[in-house]
């Protein structure tokens, strides 16, 4: 069964030790142009064209196989799915009531302060590509590429919260690093008090961390994260996690805390591809501490979060109050100028 | 010589599309670290097969393929291929006289090299895959080799 059907017997291959030679430079050469440079970004924009029939290929028959299982489901089924989309449709407009006029409150707050960070200015859909990029690294590949104008950075939605941002972006495809990648750091939130950290993916998509929270931090299992804005690469508000589970250990001097993604990474095939507004150059931000607009934000945060999580007026109220202290600090910085 | 030339080229590219598809098709994901290198096996068969049809040539230009897709640094897989393309096409005269056992060792051998060079390049690129997951891939594919090479050795034969 095994057997090769060479008809080379002879073995000599003319000048094998120099073309592996050559060929391997060559390949040494582009690793390095590719990471030290970014030479290479619209070569590989053009190259992904190239991969985009293979990928097609290979996610077209899982497409057809889910079209044809949709195309059959009987009348029933439809039905109850019909009878369940409206019950959610309907909670998701009792949630949305009070949203569009703490919008305008938020927009005019901000407007105030001559601040618009963080603010969402407009959406496109993407689907998710059925093709596998690498075991051990958390990315997916979507088909919306540079084309339609996704930009390297840029933040991605799913209908539970914050999913990823763009890693690379090809010509029809981009492909997105989910939160949960062991390379992927987040600016969040709690949304209770406030209090500003750093979510760290862990590898595993059913978890995130935060490393770098003092076992004294008011933290409890249960909090809901949300992204801070702060870095500008997210919109602020956005649901990330749960806090899933908090360690302390009291020889230790950070608390080992387990955030669950709010996001269904592994089930997602919508995703939502967000732009900022532009950032108008607020004469805040010649001051060198970037950080002090930021307290402030927390409020407007809450708000802003609260409908789509709906925890309620009076939660968002408190919250205000609650994030009310760090707002006292900034005419202190608002002096220094 | 170039007639025999062009009737190889046809397989060997037709086999390393339907590798470089196999790549990247959708598994579980507990299947998916278990995923042989369905593209490496087929670039050594060709290697072992027939080097002089350009089997350094269509090393280079898989790994460049297998880059794209995976959306790694470009010029990874390129290098690895390369590389260990190479050294199989050294061993070739050996692996074809070898049994079956020692061929699948040969390219246990040959697998775990590739890997290390990915796992180098990983590294020196600065993110790391340390996961343990990755040295599994070798082991299968080497108990896929006599089916690889059973297929093509068919495909070949046409």
């Amino acid at each position: 069964m095994v057997a090769f059907r060479s008809t080379e017997t002879s073995g000599r291959t003319t000048g094998l030790l120099l073309r592996c030679v050559l060929y391997s430079l060559l390949a040494l050469a582009l690793i390095i142009v590719d990471k030290r440079y970014d030479h290479l970004g619209k070569i590989r924009r053009v190259l992904s064209i190239v991969a985009y029939p293979v990928q097609i290929a290979v996610a077209s028959p899982f497409e057809g196989w889910d079209w044809f299982r949709e195309s059959v489901t009987t009348r029933d089924a439809l039905r109850a799915d019909k009878a369940k989309l409206e019950g959610q449709l309907r909670l998701a407009q009792f949630r949305l009531q009070r949203f569009e006029a703490l919008e305008a409150e938020s927009q005019r707050l901000r407007a105030l302060r001559d601040s618009t960070a963080g603010v969402t200015d407009r959406f496109v859909i993407g689907n998710v590509m059925d093709v596998d990029l690498d075991a051990f690294r958390e990315r997916v590949l979507i088909d919306k590429g540079a084309q339609d104008g996704v930009f390297v950075g840029q933040a991605v939605l799913d209908a539970g919260g914050v999913f990823g941002q763009v890693a690379r972006v090809g010509q029809l495809t981009a492909e997105v690093i989910l939160v949960s990648d062991a390379t992927h750091a987040i600016p969040v939130q709690i949304n209770r008090n406030g209090l500003r950290t750093i979510a760290v993916g862990t590898g595993d998509m059913g978890r995130l961390k935060l490393p770098y929270l003092p076992t004294s931090a008011d933290v409890i299992a249960g909090d809901l994260l949300v992204t801070s804005g702060l870095g500008g690469g997210f919109p602020a508000g956005y649901p990330v996690g749960t806090v899933a589970d908090v360690k302390r250990d009291p020889a230790q001097s950070l608390a080992d805390v387990d955030v669950k993604p709010a996001a269904a990474l592994d089930r997602s095939r919508e995703l939502m591809f967000v732009w900022l507004k532009p950032q108008p150059v607020a004469p805040a931000s010649l001051t060198t501490p970037a950080k002090t607009p930021s307290p402030p934000g927390s409020p407007t945060t809450s708000t802003h979060g609260g409908p789509l999580q709906a925890p309620g007026p009076a939660q968002a109220r408190s919250a205000r109050e609650t994030a009310k202290p760090a707002t006292t600090t900034t005419p202190a910085g608002a002096n220094d100028q | 010589m170039m007639r025999d030339n062009r009737i190889r080229r046809l397989p060997m590219a037709l086999s390393a599309l339907v590798a470089l598809a196999l790549a990247v098709l959708p598994l579980p994901t507990v299947l998916e670290a278990l995923r042989p290198d369905f593209l490496v096996l087929v670039v050594f068969y060709w290697s072992i097969e027939s080097p002089r049809a350009g089997g350094l040539t269509l090393a280079f230009m898989a790994g460049l393929a297998l880059d794209i897709i995976q959306g790694v640094v470009l010029g990874q897989h390129a290098l690895a291929l390369t590389l260990l393309a190479g050294w199989a096409t050294h061993l070739r005269l050996r692996l074809r006289v070898f049994s079956i056992l020692s061929q699948i060792l040969t390219i246990f051998a040959l697998l775990t090299g590739y890997q290390f060079v990915l796992f180098w390049v990983d590294g020196a690129t600065g993110n790391p895959v340390t996961t343990f997951g990755r040295w599994l891939a070798p082991v299968i594919g080497a108990l896929l080799w006599p089916v690889v090479v059973g297929v093509l050795s068919r495909l070949h034969e046409r």
